[in-house]
């Protein structure tokens, strides 16, 4: 029973997760490089959300470790990132579920956030020193996407019966 | 629970990633798949080129067609001076008993990927380690030095642009000969000398070359352009800022730079055999003391004045045959040609032609741009 349920449709998020990374890959402009969005972040946020019995810490600590070898960074830096962001998420999930979309937004940032603090640390570490303040640019304009990558995901997700 | 246990692992990871070579199989092997979004990524910009190739009008192919005969005559123009300088510089070489220069074989790589981080300048390109690419192999564009592989993939490589904060590439000032290094800035149109003293002489506008003394990048290729010179007299060193001449952000095919795979050491006992036979022919010793490196310099100063003469040229390139028997051709000729033979005379007729290469290159790089 448990089974069924659990492998309903579930192609799709990973399907989701697919287009997360080639977005977060694809060509930006210039100007935007520094504004391109944690897409794997914040798919991984949805779905925890969504189906925290399906996508889970493991779960983003495999996609981490897909984007370290796409961005050629230390295997592991990723991962470690997007496992915390996952813990975040799980561990405030039975309040982001009652919140309205703005203040999820805003917990979003928070996290998204950390995480990119984590993530200069790291590159500190690894001899890649970076502009302090535009590396929370990304977490906010994930933030600023969120309530439409939920709508989005969400209709996906009824449509489907995604479970 | 689980958090702390992934957690240690990736820290586990990224230690051994820095460390060891441990994991650099599993990196190929994952790349292998994932590599593939860069290409797909890529594919609408390239479905698009084709597009336009396809519906390209009959008068703008023309018009391209004409432009590339002119630019092929001007550069087949250049290539049949080119043969006689080369022949130039070999037995300048000899005369010198310097190690000849490698013929560097070059491969054409196409662009299919930025690295998403905008604080470093790396990109992707299609050849990686089954088509040959090592580590550290230099990367060129139509213009000049690009960068250096640093990271390889079965099928794809990443390219560490020399804008990158993290890159310096060992240069010279090509007009005199002057050592420095540039480093990248993280700025894509901007590399710095670092510590060039207030009174070094270099000025805008000098075209900075790779010297080959970091025994990764090939000698001679042409890097970036000094834009200014500042001199602040409460810095130590004067500010040098240049303008890499790759179109590092806008070139789509590259060179990749196939040079000898031999080491540095393997090279140096060469060179070393090749100087013991020479020492065993009897090779002139007067000759290395005749050209000693100062001497270039009034002569390059020189040089736009005191066209090369013809005579000179030929006394040069017609013993070029035998290339097996070096150093002890040149020490005939040289003096034959004038009647008064002294060393002296030696001088000027090698080192005018020895000026001549930093004088034409210039030229070239500035009529390509």
């Amino acid at each position: 029973m448990v089974g069924v349920t659990a492998s309903r449709n579930g192609w799709i998020v990973w399907l989701t997760f697919a287009v997360g990374m080639l977005l977060s890959v694809s060509p930006l402009p210039q100007f935007m490089e520094i504004l391109r969005p944690l897409w794997l972040a914040l798919l991984l946020a949805f779905w925890a959300l969504a189906l925290p019995q399906k996508v889970g810490m493991v779960t983003a600590w495999c996609l981490g470790l897909a984007e370290d070898v796409l961005y050629g960074t230390l295997l592991g830096q990723n991962a470690l990132i997007l496992t915390l962001i996952t813990y975040l998420v799980l561990a405030l999930q039975q309040r982001l579920r009652m919140f309205p979309m703005w203040q999820q937004s805003l917990v979003i940032l928070v996290i998204f956030g950390l995480a990119q603090l984590v993530q200069l640390w790291l590159s500190a570490l690894t001899g890649n020193r970076q502009p302090t303040l535009a590396l929370v640019l990304p977490a906010l304009v994930s933030a600023l996407l969120w309530p439409w990558v939920s709508f989005g995901l969400r209709g996906l997700r009824r449509r489907y019966k995604i479970n | 629970m689980r958090l702390l246990v992934l957690v240690v692992l990736s820290v586990a990871l990224m230690v051994v990633d820095a460390r060891f070579t441990l994991l650099k199989p599993v990196r190929s092997q994952m790349s292998l798949v994932l590599m593939q979004s860069y290409w797909i990524t890529d594919l609408p910009q390239r479905l698009w080129q084709g597009v336009a190739s396809q519906f390209g009008s009959r008068t703008e192919l023309i018009a391209e067609n004409e432009k590339l005969k002119s630019e092929n005559l001007l550069l087949q123009g250049r290539m049949q001076k080119l043969a006689s300088l080369t022949e130039q510089n070999v037995r300048l070489r000899e005369l010198l008993n310097s190690s000849a220069l490698v013929n560097e074989k070059v491969e054409v790589a196409e662009l299919i990927g930025m690295d998403p981080n905008p604080f470093t300048h790396r990109i992707i390109i299609n050849k990686g380690e089954r088509d040959g690419v090592v580590l550290g192999q230099p990367v060129l564009d139509a213009r000049g030095l690009m960068g250096q592989v640093v990271e390889l993939m079965p099928y794809t490589s990443r390219v560490l642009l020399l804008t990158d904060s993290t890159h310096s590439i060992p240069v010279q000032v090509n007009r005199n000969g002057l050592r420095a290094i540039a480093s990248g800035t993280g700025n894509p149109e901007r590399l710095e000398l670092r510590h060039v003293a207030d009174t070094a002489d270099i000025k805008e506008g000098d075209l900075l070359v790779s010297s080959g003394l970091g025994q990764r990048f090939p000698a001679g290729y042409p890097v970036a352009t000094v834009k200014e010179v500042i001199h602040d007299s409460g810095q130590p060193f004067a500010i040098v800022r240049a303008v890499p001449t790759a179109a590092l952000n806008r070139s789509r095919y590259l060179l990749l730079v196939f040079s000898d795979t031999r080491t540095a050491e393997e090279r140096a006992n060469d060179a070393a055999q090749a100087q013991e036979s020479l020492d065993a022919q009897g090779g002139g010793p007067i000759i290395p003391a005749t050209v000693p490196r100062p001497a270039v310099v009034p002569a390059a100063v020189a040089a736009p004045a005191v066209p090369v003469t013809p005579a000179a040229t030929p006394a040069a390139t017609t013993p070029a045959k035998p290339v097996a028997k070096p150093a002890a051709k040149p020490t005939t000729t040289a003096p034959a040609k004038p009647p008064a033979a002294q060393p002296a005379a030696v001088k000027p007729a090698a080192v005018k032609p020895a000026a001549k290469p930093p004088v034409s290159a210039p030229a070239t790089t500035g009529g390509r741009e």
